[in-house]
């Protein structure tokens, strides 16, 4: 390794992990949950395996193009009063999104895996704004000052117990080691309640986005994403470029097939969001914020997935749903959760970190790390092949590219 | 060689099969010694492929042993593996040390190639053997991502095999055998080798064997990634299994065939991470454990290593680990 010191410390990291019981705790308990949930799930909704290989064919159509379909869902998102937005890089998303919140604001904030990928919460803060993560995990992730170890559990590596301690401590209120789930949930619930009708803004993602509508699915089972969305008078999600498929059938085969994948066998909520809340009943004129936000702006970020689009074997790290299933197969994942990841985990993340974030000593990192068991690729609803992809990544890494 | 960014682990067995065509760089005869009282042909159509795994894994055991000790340390990382890249520089003698490994009685482990072979021959199979002319499969090269290196070493080695005359290929180490079977045809042009599997070979044909194993065995079953998700061997192990008169398999409860766990040792890994990958074997074989087995059979040179070091990590004595092809030849005798 060219900085053996950056590897050494790589390497620091995931041992420390792999000999911390909490975190092994934790994981073994989610792994064991999980496969049950969706063995359930599957086997209660037996069409979802099949819907899976539709989903497939839809991704393998709609990332080439990417680019266009960004621009339609912008156009279309714009008739409808809404603003889009194409930012080219992390730095430009961060830009867009400054300059709309400016300072001193108060925002509630839904889990999004892209605002982490580009550090969205902490830019805001250090402007002067109050952020609130409101999923649950994340709350839980940004009260330990953490990072998520999970895509859709951030607090996977923490136990019930420490959850417990964390929430005395901030709450002021004590919750017993040994107390309910429950207890810890109305906990949060009450802390949390009056932060969304406070808030100046409501920040989101998005798990999959119609192009032909501009509309954006955003799955949840908590209700603080519908809460957060439509009770401050603005509106900004920030959306990875991959997200987008043509159509609103397309959109609505992707969403089924990523919840049930991500053990949600029938999610509690799946908000759809085309434009900013507007009313006609006084005369039939049109007009903005009735009671959800005024304003909707919504940030396409390509931050080097068009790039990434352009490697054949590579590009199927954007088929990715984000269901997180391959991380419960993964044996390593299973010993130091997120801490075999960067911005995101496991041999995905490998491939993310060399050709979006193009840091080629992470990638080389966390390339290594992946056993290529397959294991994952047994999990995947859209067979991404991670194996195939880290023996690419490899000899990217270790012969150069050639044209 | 290669870039910088391959981990220097990988890089020491990647150099041993480029200069010695074998992983641990010593002589090919040293690999090969294990045949010499079965008097195999040294040139036939049909050829054994022993591979380096099983013929070295004594040596194997060595150098591990020596990097998971450095890497606990706070010397760091892959200390073992520069060492084992510089011995003439250092002065280390690397190889004697493997020697005495195999003096020490440790040869008993290459039992399951010539297991192997009196499997084949029972069932009318007379395979030739081309010893220390074998050439490395290079599927390391392969893993580290040194690909141009591996389609230099496939082309001379598919050289090498025609030359003997090579037709059909049946070889045991899985490894080998993906990289001989699927990634040999995807850089040399018009390959015509047939590769064959042994386990594929002997579950055909495994009504020709009256099994009975020496005494009653509850029996568990490790899938190597490599066979169960490269090559979608799932079945033939089982059916093996099943029709030994005296096994009962036993398998966990959801980590079986296709969703077998890794034991830790999958594509080099080990002599990146000694530290973590000791861990994953320990992982595994607990979960193998829940089943209760006397015997945990497996068929991976590097899958046996890791649960043996699992095994004994854990304290665990009364289970051994064993080949498939040692439980097959066993249940052959009586």
């Amino acid at each position: 390794m060219k900085n053996n010191s950056d590897f050494k410390s790589y390497k620091k990291e995931i041992m420390g992990a792999a000999y911390n019981e909490r975190l092994r705790l934790a994981l073994s308990r989610a792994v064991k949950s999980f496969r049950a949930n969706v063995k359930n799930a599957l086997k209660k909704y037996p069409h979802t395996e099949k819907l899976a290989d539709e989903v497939l064919e839809i991704k393998k159509k709609a990332i080439p193009q990417m680019e266009k379909l960004a621009q339609q869902a912008v156009a279309v998102i714009e008739e409808n009063n809404g603003k889009g937005y194409i930012a080219r890089t992390a730095e430009e998303a961060l830009g867009i999104i400054s300059d709309l919140v400016g300072t001193k604001k108060l925002i509630v904030k839904g889990k999004s895996m892209t605002s982490e990928e580009i550090g969205l919460r902490e830019h805001l803060e250090e402007a002067g704004n109050e952020v609130y993560e409101t999923d649950l995990g994340e709350f839980i992730i940004q009260k330990m000052g953490s990072r998520p170890m999970h895509i859709l559990s951030p607090a996977i590596h923490v136990p019930r117990e420490d959850v417990a301690r964390l929430f005395s401590k901030i709450m002021g209120q004590e919750i017993a080691p040994d107390a309910e789930i429950a207890d810890m949930v109305a906990a949060a619930r009450e802390y949390l309640r009056d932060k969304y009708f406070r808030a100046d803004i409501g920040i989101s993602g998005a798990n999959v986005v119609a192009a032909e509508t501009g509309t954006l699915f955003i799955i949840e089972n908590e209700g603080n994403i519908r809460l957060a969305t439509s009770a401050p008078p603005v509106h900004i999600a920030l959306v990875g470029m991959e997200k987008l498929v043509p159509s609103l059938s397309d959109a609505f085969k992707v969403s089924e097939v990523t919840w049930r994948y991500a053990n949600y066998t029938i999610p509690s909520y799946v908000s759809m969001v085309s434009g900013p809340s507007k009313t006609g009943d006084i005369e039939k004129v049109t007009t903005y914020g009735a009671h959800g936000p005024r304003e909707f702006h919504v940030i396409f970020l390509d931050g080097g997935r068009t790039r990434l689009a352009k490697y054949p074997l590579l590009r199927q790290a954007l088929y990715c749903l984000r269901c997180g299933g391959c991380l419960y197969e993964c044996p390593v994942f299973a010993v130091t959760a997120g801490h075999f990841g960067d911005k995101y985990f496991t041999g995905i993340g490998a491939v993310w970190a060399a050709i979006v974030n193009q840091d080629l000593e992470k990638a080389a990192s966390l390339a290594y790390t992946c056993l290529t068991c397959g294991r994952c690729r047994q999990r995947c609803p859209v067979k991404i092949d991670v194996p195939e992809m880290i023996i690419e990544l490899r000899k990217l890494l270790a012969e150069g590219e050639k044209e | 060689m290669g870039s910088d960014l391959v981990p220097s682990g990988l890089k020491y067995l990647a150099d041993n099969v480029i200069t010695k065509q074998n992983i641990l760089g010593v002589s090919k005869e040293q690999g090969a010694r294990w045949a010499r009282k079965l008097a195999l042909p040294p040139a036939a159509e049909t050829v054994f492929f022993a591979g380096c795994g099983y013929q070295f894994s004594p040596q194997l055991e060595v150098l591990m042993s020596l990097a998971r000790g450095t890497d606990k340390s706070v010397i760091g990382s892959e200390l073992p593996m520069r060492f084992a890249r510089f011995q003439k520089k250092l002065g280390l003698n690397l190889p004697g040390i493997y020697s005495n490994a195999l003096s020490s009685g440790a040869a008993v482990e290459v039992k399951p190639l010539e297991a192997a072979v009196k499997v084949l021959r029972k069932l009318g199979i007379q395979p030739g053997y081309l010893a220390e002319n074998e050439p490395c499969c290079g599927a390391t090269l392969y893993h580290a991502g040194l690909q141009s290196k591996f389609a230099e070493n496939a082309r001379k080695a598919y050289k090498t095999l025609k030359k003997a005359g090579v037709r059909q290929i049946i070889g045991v180490v899985p490894y080998c055998i993906h990289a001989l079977k699927t990634l040999f045809p995807l850089f040399i042009d018009g390959y015509d080798i047939e590769v064959k599997h042994f386990l594929e070979i002997v579950a055909e044909k495994i009504s020709l064997l009256k099994l009975r194993y020496p005494h009653p065995v509850r029996v568990t079953y490790h899938d190597p990634c490599q066979m169960v998700r490269y090559m979608n061997l799932v079945e033939e192990p089982r059916r093996i299994l099943r029709s030994i008169e005296g096994v009962n398999l036993v398998e966990p409860e959801w980590t079986h065939g296709e969703w077998a766990t890794c034991c830790g040792g999958g594509g080099g890994f080990e002599t990146v991470f000694p530290e973590l990958s000791e861990v994953l074997a320990v992982n595994r074989v607990n979960e193998l454990l829940e089943t209760k087995p006397n015997i945990i059979v497996t068929h991976c040179p590097g899958c046996i290593m890791q649960l043996k070091d699992g095994l004994r990590k854990l304290k665990v004595k009364n289970v051994e680990v064993l080949d498939l092809m040692e439980i097959v030849a066993a249940a052959m005798e009586t």
